[in-house]
């Protein structure tokens, strides 16, 4: 099988199933090359390809219509350069994130994302980006990301941006391809600004009943890195707010003034950067949002992204949020529509369409049949 | 029927120009060395006026360029002598203001500072700040990604725009957003310079001041000094909101055109400013000065006032006009490399004075490693121009040999898409061009900037990297 | 149009944002960037055309431009070279050539100004119909201010107290005309602080209203000169933002001249306010409680530079809050003779600035200009506003050094 590649190769079973379709066979390439020669040899017998990292979020979005071959790039694991006085890291996109985390430390630096999943890899986290507390002072995986090098449905390597952290040459492709849940081509190696570890950590902590609203905190000038929400399905809300830098606990305890109450902790509450449960849909609303009974609720109260579990009914809820708000279905079952709208869904089409012409890769994955 | 007739047909009179000396006035940005003199200039002041002109371009088959401020420094918004040039200039009002949603939505032609100036008297402010912050307009910082002396801490527009309306090439007016599930199409337009479409609604960011803010100055004898006190600033893991380095020549020029005081015999001056909340700005100075001390600096001022701060970053913000009054005529070069590479790009550049006899006044941030140097001529001289422009590009050159780009935040535009294939292989570029035809098959959008003769949208080249025939 | 003076811009556009045409019409070519590539059209050989004309005249010469500018264009220079060009060139319709001509007999002339001042109140009224016979005579009649009653100054204005120095008072046109108070006051200020004024009888236009519209205006220069030489003060200390500016060009005006231009470089011109600040405060101040929005005359702050002398001044007067107003770099639309002959952008400037000095919600204005407080006060009654009290800063002085506790 696909030996003239020399890629290894073996068969598929209900281990590797996306989203429940089993492919025929797993593909464990180790360099941007072998990807190149795998996609080339698929796209010559016209194979469906989807590729995965530690397979953390392989249920989430809609299931591919077919996959014949699930392109593993757990061999993918190496940190390939880090200069650490450019604050800059460039890896291939298996390397899990806690891996790469033990590496950066060693220098007192940080790729300043927060993943639910640490065995979760870099690929996987830009492919199918999942909210992290720290996005509100840090960004999400796509403001940190500087250069990529991804290969096409057909073979094509092709690099944009760079390994300097300004740099306007070109269509940045390492954001097209956030995002992408594998339906444009394999994301093979990515290079990140990094940030120094902060001296100190500092979260403070509040019940509260209902929805609460941080507008006090994000008002002040305490500079929180994160303002996050736990509201349960049942019982008390908690809000946390982190405080990173050598005056952490200074400002969490002004931040307590603010608040009139709170407590002090040198470690994160439990929930802290966890999604909540299955199913498990994606919210996006920069207001306090309408919560159904039965539903908890988990994300930033600063960037109104949230994760949500335990509602079915996308279209009930979504009647109920303000028209800008965005509620998709991520994983498990669901009635109605799981997309809600997306008005630029036509331009994703036509990019697609450019991409992958014969529709390979991660067929229908994404809204729209994408 | 021609193009003139349908706009003419859109438009009062007074908002399509056609007489020639008035089109003359358009024919160049902010890089006045690429001249071409529209065909037409429409001024629309809605969306759908700019969509009825662009799909009277579609309609007619005429290319067309957007213009806001004309202050771009890559030629983006050079016109065509072949086409129509939307200026976005009377699109300039502040539609809402939400600050629970710490938010603005705005339309093109408003400048980056009059976001700020619409906030900050309760507080907030719009972070990216190229230096022309005060006539460049938020359009056009969309289509170049502008960043700004501060990007180092809070990064470039793209990272401060939450959702665009835009008008694609074919003339449909389309909404894109962070908040959309699948492809980040907002990141891959910004910073498109103008060739996947007109951006006509921009929702932005906005962010609570800081509590403090400290601007500190410090004199060094020499460049190679300031730069490694630069490294060790990085190193201490302190993220300063900005840090800035100019040179002997170009604290010479800001100082004829602003007198804004900088020591006097010094062969570098550092700009660092530090943000946030008080304490943490407090301790991170000390630690500054000191690296600074360490480091060789023999003077350092620290600005105690809003004024004193402004003072300081006018000699900055006013370097590049301000050295016309030191040299007849210079070219901005606008390059990066990897911050720990300044000294030997530096030192190349120094190499390259000497061996063409050309002098270059050095402006940068420092912090990211995007230098501007600033390549100084006298246009009456002969010769002169070309070996200016021949060390501009060697400049670029080093860039591109030590990892870095050709560009930073200018953007590649008509002047840089010759570089580009020195930065990037054939199918990068051609993996790019996709992006250009899914968005604009037809071509009609900014023509001629960015890449290098593109090729057309019907010819979509195919790699076989495997071998044909039966493979499993 | 000097060649040398247009390579000077870079093209960088900074100048944009400050240039009142194009806050109001967002056109490349009614900006000072614009301007000067039409500039340079014209020296490549472009002729003039009615177009090209209309952006010059269309610009105010306020000159915000030139303190926007990082390059140092001279803009101010470039623009005033370029009126007499347009007035050589460019023919202009007989409607609008009888109307400047009118303006031109009539406002350089303080005694024919003194003539029509008792029909102010009937201009007026007549305003409508003017306007339909020419837009800058229904601007003119609009503008007037009401009548004033005019006592003439004494000739000479002795030190309170212990004598500093000697000046001359510029009395001005339209100042000395309608806006009497103001030299009054003037005259107390500079008395009050140890000053002996010289005030010269039969003072003639400075020439800043030619000067500003491209006409010859050696004729004033050399007659001013003459008047203040034969006065024996070395010293002119002017109130009205337009004619210290141009007074201090006259070394400029008269360049051709080797003698004229060596006794203009010898008269020193001074705004009040600067000349105050040089001198130095001995008068007591009195305390004035109230609130006052400064307003920057586009001739004093721009083509002079005095912004920070007014309000150095105010704000030594105890109990008096000074207000900064918004956009204070763009022009009131007053602009010398510009509101007469461009009325329409004058009128949307005039009102743009009296909204942005009404939201000060300040009692007073104070203003160093005539022109200037006759644009905003006619905009408010325009808008349908009650007009704000306007005041010059000689005439807020005068009420603090005199403890009258009130402006007027």
């Amino acid at each position: 099988m696909l030996g003239h590649t020399r890629v290894t190769i073996r068969d598929g079973g209900p281990a590797d199933a996306v989203g429940g379709v089993v492919p025929r066979w797993v593909a464990l390439p180790e360099s941007v090359e072998e990807i190149s020669v795998v996609l080339g040899a698929c796209a010559d017998a016209g194979l469906a390809v989807t590729p995965a990292g530690a397979r953390t979020k392989l249920g989430w979005a809609a299931p591919p219509e077919r996959v014949d071959v699930l392109l593993d790039l757990s061999a993918m694991h190496e940190v390939l350069e880090h200069v650490a006085g450019d604050l800059v890291v460039r890896v291939q996109a298996g390397i899990p994130l806690a891996r790469l985390a033990e590496v950066l430390a060693g220098a007192g630096q940080e790729l300043a994302l927060d993943v639910p999943f640490p065995e979760a890899t870099i690929g996987g986290t830009l492919a199918a980006p999942s909210p992290g507390p720290r996005a509100y002072r840090y960004g999400n995986a796509r403001d940190l990301l500087i250069g990529v090098t991804v290969v096409l449905a057909d073979g094509t390597i092709a690099r944009a941006g760079g390994k300097v952290v300004k740099n306007v040459a070109g269509y940045d492709l390492g954001k097209l391809f956030t995002g992408s849940y594998g339906t444009l081509g394999v994301i093979a190696e990515a290079t990140f600004r990094l940030h120094p570890l902060p001296a100190d950590r500092r979260w403070l902590t509040f019940e509260c009943e209902g929805w609460e609203d941080a507008g006090a905190l994000l008002r002040s000038q305490l500079e929180p890195s994160a303002v996050e929400i736990d509201h349960p399905a049942e019982g008390l809300s908690m809000v946390a707010a982190l405080f990173e830098g050598s005056a952490a606990r200074d400002r969490a305890e002004a931040a307590r003034e603010v608040l009139g109450g709170g407590e002090l902790r040198a470690d994160p509450p439990s929930w802290w950067g966890r999604p909540p449960g299955s199913p498990l849909a994606s919210l996006r609303c920069r207001v306090a949002p309408h919560v159904p009974e039965g539903v908890s609720v988990r994300g930033s109260l600063a960037t109104g992204v949230y994760l949500a579990s335990g509602a079915t009914d996308l279209d009930a809820w979504r009647s109920r949020l303000p028209g800008d708000a965005r509620l998709v279905g991520l994983a498990g079952e669901f009635t109605g529509d799981r997309w809600g709208p997306i008005p630029s869904l036509p331009l994703t089409r036509r990019v697609k369409e450019r991409f992958d012409p014969d529709r390979r890769m991660s067929p229908g994955r994404l809204a729209g049949g994408v | 029927m021609t193009v003139f007739d349908r706009l003419e047909a859109v438009f009062p009179p007074d908002r399509v120009i056609t007489d020639p000396v008035r089109l003359r006035t358009y024919e160049c940005d902010g890089l006045t060395y690429h001249r071409a003199t529209p065909m037409v200039v429409v001024l629309p002041e809605t969306a759908e006026e700019v969509a009825a002109v662009v799909r009277a371009c579609a309609e007619f088959g005429v290319p067309f360029v957007a213009r806001g401020s004309g202050t771009g420094l890559s030629g983006g918004a050079l016109p065509r002598s072949d086409g129509v040039l939307i200026v976005t200039s009377r699109m300039r009002r502040i539609l809402s203001v939400d600050l629970d949603r710490r938010q603005a939505v705005v339309e093109p032609g408003v400048t980056n500072l009059a976001i700020t100036e619409a906030v900050r008297d309760r507080g907030y402010y719009y972070a990216p700040d190229p230096s022309s912050q005060q006539i460049c307009s938020i359009g056009g910082n969309v289509a170049e990604n502008s960043g700004g002396a501060h990007c180092l801490k809070y990064g470039f527009t793209v990272n401060h725009v939450q959702a665009l309306e835009i008008v694609t090439p074919d003339g449909e007016i389309v909404e894109i957003s962070e908040d959309d599930f699948g492809y980040d199409l907002l990141g891959a337009f910004v910073g498109s310079e103008g060739t996947l479409g007109i951006a006509t609604k921009i929702t932005v960011r906005l962010m609570r001041a800081p509590e403090s803010v400290t601007t500190l100055l410090a004199a060094f004898e020499t460049i190679e000094a300031g730069g490694q006190a630069v490294s060790s600033i990085v190193g201490a893991g302190i993220l300063p909101a900005a840090i800035e380095m100019m040179d002997a020549l170009a604290i010479e020029a800001a100082e004829a055109a602003v007198a804004c005081g900088y020591p006097a015999d010094a062969g570098a001056v550092l700009i660092v400013e530090l943000d946030g909340p008080a304490p943490e700005v407090e301790s991170q100075l000390a630690e500054v000065i000191a690296i600074c001390v360490a480091t060789g600096s023999f003077e350092q001022r620290v600005a105690a006032s809003a004024d004193e701060r402004a003072k300081i970053w006018k000699g900055r913000k006013s370097a590049f006009a301000a050295v016309g009054r030191i040299s007849p005529a210079y070219i901005v070069q606008d390059g990066v490399v990897p911050r720990t590479c300044l000294g030997e790009v530096l030192a190349g550049i120094d190499a390259l004075q000497d061996e063409f006899g050309i002098r270059v006044a050095n402006v940068f941030h420092a912090g990211d490693g995007n230098l501007h140097p600033l390549v100084l001529f006298d246009d009456t001289a002969p010769g002169e121009g070309e070996r200016a422009e021949v060390v501009s590009g060697r400049i670029l050159d080093l860039c591109i040999l030590h990892g870095g780009s050709i560009t930073g935040e200018h953007g590649v535009g008509v002047d840089k898409a010759r570089y580009m294939p020195r930065m990037f292989t054939d199918a990068d570029l051609d993996t790019m061009q996709r992006v250009r035809c899914a968005f604009d098959p037809g071509g009609r959008s900014n023509p001629g900037k960015v890449f290098p003769t593109p090729r057309l949208c019907g010819e979509v080249p195919r790699v076989r990297k495997g071998s044909p025939g039966e493979i499993f | 149009m000097d060649p040398e003076l247009i390579k000077d811009c870079v093209h960088c556009g900074f100048c944009l944002p400050t240039c009142p045409t194009y806050v109001l019409w967002g056109e490349e070519m009614d900006s000072p960037r614009g301007r000067i590539h039409l500039m340079a059209q014209h020296n490549e050989g472009v002729e003039m055309s009615p177009e090209m004309a209309g952006h010059f005249d269309a610009c105010l010469g306020c000159m915000a431009c030139v303190t926007a500018c990082p390059s140092g264009v001279q803009y101010d220079r470039l623009i005033e070279h370029t009126r007499p060009v347009v007035e050589r060139e460019h023919t202009r319709e007989p409607r609008d050539r009888a109307v400047r001509a009118l303006v031109f007999a009539l406002f350089p002339y303080p005694r024919r100004l003194r003539l029509v001042k008792p029909f102010t109140r009937l201009n007026r009224r007549l305003a409508p119909f003017l306007e339909r016979v020419h837009p800058t005579l229904g601007a003119l009649a609009e503008l007037t201010p009401p009548r004033s009653r005019t006592r003439p100054l004494p000739a000479l204005v002795r030190a309170r107290g212990r004598r500093r120095a000697r000046v001359g008072l510029l009395t001005g046109c339209v100042q000395g005309a309608f806006f009497p108070d103001v030299n009054r006051a003037t005259a107390r200020v500079l008395a009050l602080e140890g000053c002996d004024v010289v005030i010269p009888r039969g003072q003639g236009c400075c020439g800043a209203l030619s000067l500003h519209s491209g006409y010859d205006a050696r004729r004033f220069a050399k007659k001013t000169i003459e008047t203040f030489e034969k006065a024996g003060v070395g010293t002119v200390v002017v109130n009205a933002a337009g004619c210290g500016s141009s007074m201090k060009d006259y070394a400029d005006v008269l360049a051709d001249d080797p003698d004229w231009r060596l006794r203009a470089s010898r008269l020193k011109v001074r705004d009040l306010a600067e000349y105050l600040v040089e001198l130095g405060p001995v008068a007591e101040r009195h305390p004035l409680p109230m609130t006052v929005a400064y307003h920057d005359a586009c001739h004093l702050a721009h083509a002079q530079g005095v912004r920070a002398q007014p309000r150095e001044l105010l704000g030594e007067i105890p109990d008096l809050k000074v207000r900064e107003i918004s956009e204070s770099a763009i022009c009131c639309g007053s602009a010398g003779t510009y509101n007469l002959f461009q009325p329409a952008p004058a009128r949307e400037l005039g009102e743009r600035k009296a909204a942005r000095v009404e939201e000060t919600g300040a009692d007073l204005l104070v203003s160093a200009n005539p022109g200037c407080t006759m644009q905003i006060t006619t905009a408010m009654r325009r808008l349908g506003r009650p007009p704000i009290p306007v005041a010059h800063t000689a005439q807020v002085l005068d009420a603090s050094l005199r403890g009258l506790g009130t402006v007027r």
